[in-house]
């Protein structure tokens, strides 16, 4: 649902991009398009890094983990979403001192525009945040899949996947 | 520094922890043990800043163009075109993947996305007609590649953005020597299946009819490179915009040709989502691990390590050349461009080479790299596409094609006029 | 004393010649070897300009330097430090930054918890242009590459449209017709080749100065004894700072020689540019937009308190005065 919103969000700005253009050959110039875009960039890579981990997207090189029998591709498909939601809690917490910033100083984009950029960095900073809290519970699942020993269902959740798989 | 954090980079690989998390990992432990400053309380603005990018939209535009030719049924129908023409060599459709490849390149900016939309369409012909799985998994993932040497070219934009190089004039330089690639992949092939014909599948032959009749399903990609490529000519759009341009244009072709459905377009906004993010977190953690090793000093030492050895320009570039392999074998390859372009261009360019040229250069070199275990990109995706067989097949199967980037290279090096003269010329 | 140092971008003469071997060189040679730098940029660095200072605030690194119109989305009040048009001299423009400068250290203070060590100049920003241009009129309906948010107020006051190309981009887009006109300095123009692309130049600095400010993170800089202070203030005042503004009155000149081609030009062979001098009724013209337009939406944006400040000292020294409702 998230990732269709995104993608819309992302056909919106293409249209955008394309009115800019238009009205450009026309002599009206309205900017900006440029500027947003940047920020529409910013919203889809980290609202889309939690869908990216749903559907296992990111990449894994698992030429040893192919090699490996069921728990052990186990632990190691354990490590790797550790590390994955220890590592988005870090980017969530060190992220937030930028939003701060901005609303401490009422910064605005140094352009034409000038956006109040709390807006794009909120909706920015709360997509890392979801990250970190889909991945987190992602650890608590596995964990408990692996404590109940149903190895077959975890690796379902936080396994690894080749990017054809993912197509078909 | 530099040895631990390639040694401790291939641990954490082979751990098969996500690639885009290796390098945040990396970057973490270079500000423990290598930095006296406070490096994390960077991580913030670096992520902020390296994502808020009008630029790197590019990515999401081309990967969804992509998207929208294979699930409109353009990239099939361009396929089996192309397969008329060619099948006649020897290597039959071998060719056909060389040649849908190398005109997808010529829309999309993304090699990852070139080969996905070409393994999808090609393997399920390959067990059909009895071809060797190595040679024809090989072309793909080596045809793949092209994908960021023929024009537009998400790396040919980073690289540009990176070292303020005019996007277009890289644009007309990578366009020669990507088609002389795709004719040398061609003759490679045609060679290899001549001296040992197994190689090749059952021979067919198309008649003169068949093959006009089928040049109309070549028009769609024409008509979506001249307009890509012509509106960033004729200044109606930069770069950039050019893949909005693009995708509008594409959508429009897969509406003319009624592939355009509700879930059509949801299948592909999830999927340009999917890959987006995943391409996203590897460049934000390159990124982030860049700003660490050079706020460590990496810069100094890779410099010192360059002008230390006190080579003559063209030794410097011996180096460089081999570096860069040798890297491009483990690292992503636009972690790799944005880690070290900074760094080496300068050195370069204050050596006397042109910037434009080390550009192309470069972009064989990681064209390379996305096929060279065992971080290769493209053979992933072409494994993924087979649903059987070892991903070592596609390994051998790249080889002959890594010798032709090879040669490449040494003919980039001995006649630079082979990137140059396009954008020197127009 | 080990210091992080931040650079602006590498690819521009003042690093090169000035940043560079004064922190790398003379700097810690002056300090008998007291003073250790470790030197990066931030291009190098892979951060936006505007984070330079929002990064220095942290404590990421010691010193930090970039263009001041780069960090006045944190700091509106910081653009007063480079109005355009008000300065045509690198004389005036020095007066102008010397004026400013207490108004800068309080900014830096306040915003950025750092102490300001220098201000020096990038070349003046001046205009090229494809096709005939005569005066500043003549822009009105052109469309202009600008460099600065009040650089783009202004064009657009003065009825110009303000485009936003890349650098790189420049020469493809004069030459196409995408863009009529382009701001940047005379010696980046004449490096980069637009002169191959552009006819006439308007040598009136319609970008500003784009000064560059120097500064330390302020817990830093109390952490430092007061001779290392002290040394440090005075080698970069005698060694960086004079040098850097003394080259630029001279650069403005050869530059100039080299993109019109009178007189010499030690860069190469002179371009054959059409020298526009900024008339009488052209800095009148750009006062009173200046005055009734562009300085009236920047008071808003900085507030009353720091225009005020503005008026007394700058304002003086420049022989404008915005005027406080
Ligand atoms: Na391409
Ligand atoms: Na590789």
């Amino acid at each position: 649902m998230i990732a269709l919103l995104v993608g819309l969000v992302l056909t919106g700005c293409v249209i955008l991009i394309i009115a800019d253009i238009l009205l450009r050959e026309v002599g009206i110039s309205f900017g900006g398009a440029d500027e947003i875009s940047g920020y529409v960039m910013a919203g889809v890579a980290s609202w889309g890094m939690s869908y990216a981990l749903t559907e296992l997207a990111h990449v894994r090189i698992d030429l040893i983990r192919l090699r490996l029998r069921q728990r052990g591709k186990a632990m190691l498909d354990l490590l790797a979403i550790i590390a994955l939601a220890g590592t988005s809690i870090v980017i969530a917490v060190q992220s937030w001192p930028v939003l701060q910033k901005t609303i401490e100083r009422g910064s605005r984009a140094n352009t034409p525009l000038e956006t109040p950029l709390w807006i794009p960095q909120s909706i920015w900073l709360s997509g890392w945040i979801w990250f970190a809290v889909c991945s987190s519970v992602l650890v608590i699942l596995t964990l408990s899949l692996l404590v109940k020993r149903n190895l077959e269902q975890a690796d379902a959740l936080v396994g690894a996947r080749s990017e054809l798989e993912l197509e078909a | 520094m530099i040895f631990t954090v390639t040694a401790s980079l291939l641990g954490l690989l082979a751990l098969s922890i996500p690639v885009g998390i290796v390098l945040f990992l990396l970057g973490f432990g270079v500000d423990q043990l290598f930095s006296p400053f406070p490096l994390l309380r960077g991580l913030g603005q670096v992520v902020w800043s390296s994502s808020n990018s009008s630029t790197l939209i590019a990515i999401p535009f081309f990967v969804l163009l992509g998207e929208i030719l294979v699930r409109g049924g353009i990239a099939e129908r361009t396929y089996e075109a192309l397969d008329k023409w060619f099948s006649w060599l020897p290597g039959g459709l071998i060719h056909a993947n060389i040649g849908t490849a190398t005109m997808f390149s010529a829309t999309s900016g993304s090699s990852v996305a070139t080969a996905a939309t070409v393994a999808t369409v090609a393997m399920p012909q390959a067990e059909k007609l009895g071809y060797d799985p190595k040679l024809f998994s090989g072309a793909i993932a080596a045809g793949g590649t092209l994908g960021i040497m023929i024009p537009p070219s998400i790396n040919l934009i980073v690289y540009g953005f990176l070292t303020e190089t005019s996007i277009p004039r890289l644009f007309l330089a990578g366009l020669i020597p990507g088609l002389l690639m795709a004719v040398a992949f061609m003759m490679v092939t045609a060679i290899l299946c001549k001296i040992k014909p197994t190689l090749g599948g059952t021979s067919r032959s198309f008649t003169w009819s068949e093959r006009i009749g089928s040049l109309q399903h070549l028009l769609p990609i024409v008509v979506l490179f001249l307009v890509v490529i012509g509106s960033i000519y004729a200044g109606w759009a930069t770069p950039t915009e050019s893949a909005a341009v693009g995708v509008a244009i594409a959508m429009l072709i897969a509406a003319f040709n009624r592939g355009v459905s509700r879930e059509m377009i949801e299948r592909c906004l999830y999927g340009t989502v999917r890959i987006t993010a995943m391409i996203m977190l590897v460049i934000i953690g390159a990124y982030f691990l860049n700003f660490t090793l050079t706020a460590a000093g990496m810069g100094r030492e890779l410099k010192d390590l360059l002008t230390g050895l006190n080579f003559s320009p063209m030794g410097t570039l011996m180096v460089v050349i081999l570096l860069y392999i040798v890297l491009g074998f483990f690292i992503e390859t636009l972690s790799l461009m944005v880690a070290t372009i900074p760094i080496i261009v300068p050195i370069m360019t204050g050596m006397g080479f042109d910037k434009v040229w080390f550009g192309i250069l470069l972009i064989v070199l990681i064209e390379m790299a996305l096929i060279t275990p065992p971080v290769g990109l493209n053979l992933y995706v072409v494994q993924g596409a087979r649903k059987s067989g070892r991903l070592s097949d596609v390994m051998l199967g790249v080889i002959p094609f890594v010798l032709v980037m090879l040669a490449m290279i040494a003919l980039l090096v001995a006649v630079p006029s082979v990137a140059l003269f396009l954008p020197d010329i127009l | 004393e080990d210091l992080a140092v931040v650079g602006s971008w590498s690819s521009l003469p003042l690093n090169k010649q000035f940043e560079t071997p004064f922190w790398t060189e003379e700097l810690p040679a002056a300090s008998n070897g007291e003073i250790n730098v470790q030197m990066t940029t931030h291009d190098q660095m892979g951060i936006g300009g505007g984070d330079v200072f929002r990064i220095l605030n942290d404590g990421v690194f010691d010193v930090g330097m970039t263009v001041a119109d780069y960090a006045v989305g944190d700091a509106p009040e910081l653009e007063g430090l480079d109005v355009p048009l008000v300065a045509n001299t690198a004389e005036e423009a020095q007066a102008m930054v010397e004026a400013a400068r207490p108004m800068v250290e309080d900014i830096f203070k306040e915003r950025f918890n750092s102490k300001v060590l220098a201000i020096a100049p990038y070349p003046p920003q001046v205009v090229f242009c494809k096709g005939d241009v005569t005066s500043l009129e003549d822009l009105k309906g052109k469309k202009v590459r600008g460099s600065g948010r009040m650089t783009t107020k202004f064009l657009e006051a003065l009825g110009a449209n303000g485009v936003n190309v890349a650098f790189s981009e420049v020469p493809g887009a004069l030459e196409r017709g995408v863009i009529d006109c382009a701001v940047t300095g005379a010696g980046s123009g004449y490096s980069a080749g637009w002169w191959e692309v552009s006819d006439h130049l308007m040598t009136i600095p319609l970008g500003g100065w784009d000064p560059v400010v120097t500064a330390m993170n302020f817990d830093k800089w109390n952490s430092l004894s007061p001779e290392m202070q002290k040394l440090i203030t005075d080698e970069v005042n005698s060694k960086f700072e004079a040098p850097a503004w003394a080259a630029a009155a001279g650069a403005l000149e050869a530059d100039i020689a080299c993109l019109t081609g009178n007189g010499t030009c030690p860069a190469g062979d002179p371009a054959s540019m059409t020298l526009v001098e900024a008339s009488d009724a052209d800095l009148a013209k750009a006062k009173e937009i200046l005055t009734t337009v562009v300085l009236p939406e920047w008071a808003e944006r900085a507030g009353a308190d720091w225009v005020k400040r503005w008026n007394d000292t700058v304002g003086k020294t420049v022989g404008v005065a915005v005027p406080l409702s």
